[in-house]
């Protein structure tokens, strides 16, 4: 089951175990420059608002209320992350517009034995798509249906937007035997709001912004580990700010600060690191998209400001990723 | 265990880890005396306000909603929930209140997932 309480999706599986509980929020976050560099952790700036799709049926596009799934608002260009809480080992599928973001193939609700998911809570946090060993490009909110989101880039349609998720929780008797093992666990931007909008471009899709360090984990348990038959799955539909106004009549959070502004003003950026655990490869149709700021350089776009981070915070497990702007 | 024993052995095992754990660190970041909170631990002082509960809840990463039944207070979300409906929501937790916790977790509202 799935809750959705204080704007975070908090997937609960009682039936396999109590402890078996995973928060998902989506932080919002400083976009990055694509100027050949790879760009340290932004920091988590406050989580989005989320909202379920069924409390506004009559003013959300119809097809959502098929998806089912709850929404949030982005600005054009934003960027996001998603934050991952939670002691219980999950297998953690994610897609962009149905596109895998570890592989960049079609979505499948199945866990693929060439592994297309992450695990937390190994997997602490994802910034974007899984393009290099140890490199990702940043999501970033762009409107369906002017082919610049990842589905569009590797399908030519526009046709879902959004994010997805599926969770798989580990097998109860593999997670008792862990936990004997070890004791317990459990102990141990300023980029302009769209002037209008029309009903195609209130839906927003994730397209591939800057390069980021970032590694997506192997797993390591294997995949015999996870209870493929208890998993949960939530579409995230991800709704243009402006609109997000006229449906909810809530007002979306502000803009975020430009990433030359947080880093002009010292915040500290971000880096992640686990010795113990080794990275996955990149995925090749993930490595052939190409970034907004590329796109929308082909049509006339200024760059964005390079930025040179300064500061940078090396962080391990149980650590904050939050910046203070 | 009553509500001054189990903030004491919050704050005690954090204060093995993480020496800005004393009594005199905590209640200064929480927002009231020392001796206050000293006495409030050892049971000489009933538990305080539901702000000052909640702001020790934070600071030792509790539970607010666990530490305002220990100190015998309803929150006051939880009370404006009620009253906005006391019949409905009194015979609602009357019949829940021997309910396992798994049933208590199927009337929580869930995310719907549709066809994609």
């Amino acid at each position: 089951m799935i809750e959705l309480r204080d704007n975070e999706l908090v997937f609960r599986f009682p039936e396999v175990h109590r402890d078996a509980v995973l928060s998902v929020n989506f932080q919002r976050t400083l976009r990055i420059p694509d100027d050949g560099t790879a760009h340290f952790l932004p920091p988590g700036l406050g989580s989005f608002p989320l909202h379920h799709v069924d409390d506004y049926r009559e003013t959300t596009p119809s097809k959502w209320a098929v998806h089912g799934g709850v929404f949030f608002p982005m600005h054009q260009s934003e960027a996001t992350w998603l934050d991952f809480e939670g002691d219980y080992p999950m297998a953690v599928k994610v897609g962009a517009g149905k596109i895998n973001a570890v592989t960049g193939r079609q979505w499948r609700n199945r866990l693929a034995k060439l592994q297309d998911y992450l695990v937390t809570p190994d997997q602490p946090w994802l910034d974007g798509f899984n393009v290099r060993k140890g490199m990702i490009r940043q999501f970033v909110a762009m409107p369906l249906g002017e082919g610049y989101t990842a589905e569009e880039q590797l399908t030519g349609k526009a046709e879902h937007g959004g994010i997805q998720l599926a969770v798989y929780p580990m097998k109860a008797s593999l997670y008792e035997e862990m936990i004997n093992r070890r004791g317990s666990i459990c102990e141990e931007a300023g980029y302009p709001i769209m002037a209008s909008y029309s009903q195609a471009t209130q839906e927003m899709g994730l397209a591939p912004g800057g390069l980021m360090r970032q590694e997506i984990y192997e797993d390591h348990y294997g995949i015999d580990t996870w209870e493929t038959e208890a998993f949960s799955r939530c579409f995230v539909h991800i709704l243009n700010s402006v609109a997000f106004f006229n449906v909810t009549g809530q007002s979306p959070p502000l803009r975020p600060p430009t990433a030359w502004e947080y880093t002009k003003a010292g915040l500290p950026w971000f880096d992640y690191f686990d010795a113990e655990l080794t990275a996955l490869e990149g995925a090749k149709e993930l490595a052939r998209l190409e970034s907004v700021e590329v796109m929308e350089g082909r049509r006339g776009g200024l760059p964005m400001p390079t930025i040179r981070e300064a500061l940078v915070r090396r962080i391990g497990r149980d650590r904050v990723r939050e910046g203070a702007f | 265990m009553t509500y001054g024993s189990y903030i004491r052995e919050a704050r005690e095992r954090r204060y093995g880890e993480d020496r800005s754990f004393s009594v005199r660190k905590v209640a200064q970041r929480v927002g009231v005396e020392p001796a206050y909170l000293s006495k409030i631990e050892r049971d000489l002082a009933p538990p305080p306000s539901e702000a000052t509960t909640r702001r020790i809840a934070e600071e030792l990463s509790e539970d607010a909603d666990l530490l305002l039944a220990m100190s015998g207070k309803v929150s006051g979300d939880l009370q404006r929930i009620i009253l906005s409906r006391p019949l409905l929501f009194a015979e609602l937790i009357r019949q829940l209140r021997d309910a396992p916790d798994q049933a208590i977790l199927r009337i929580v509202r869930e995310v719907r997932d549709g066809a994609w």
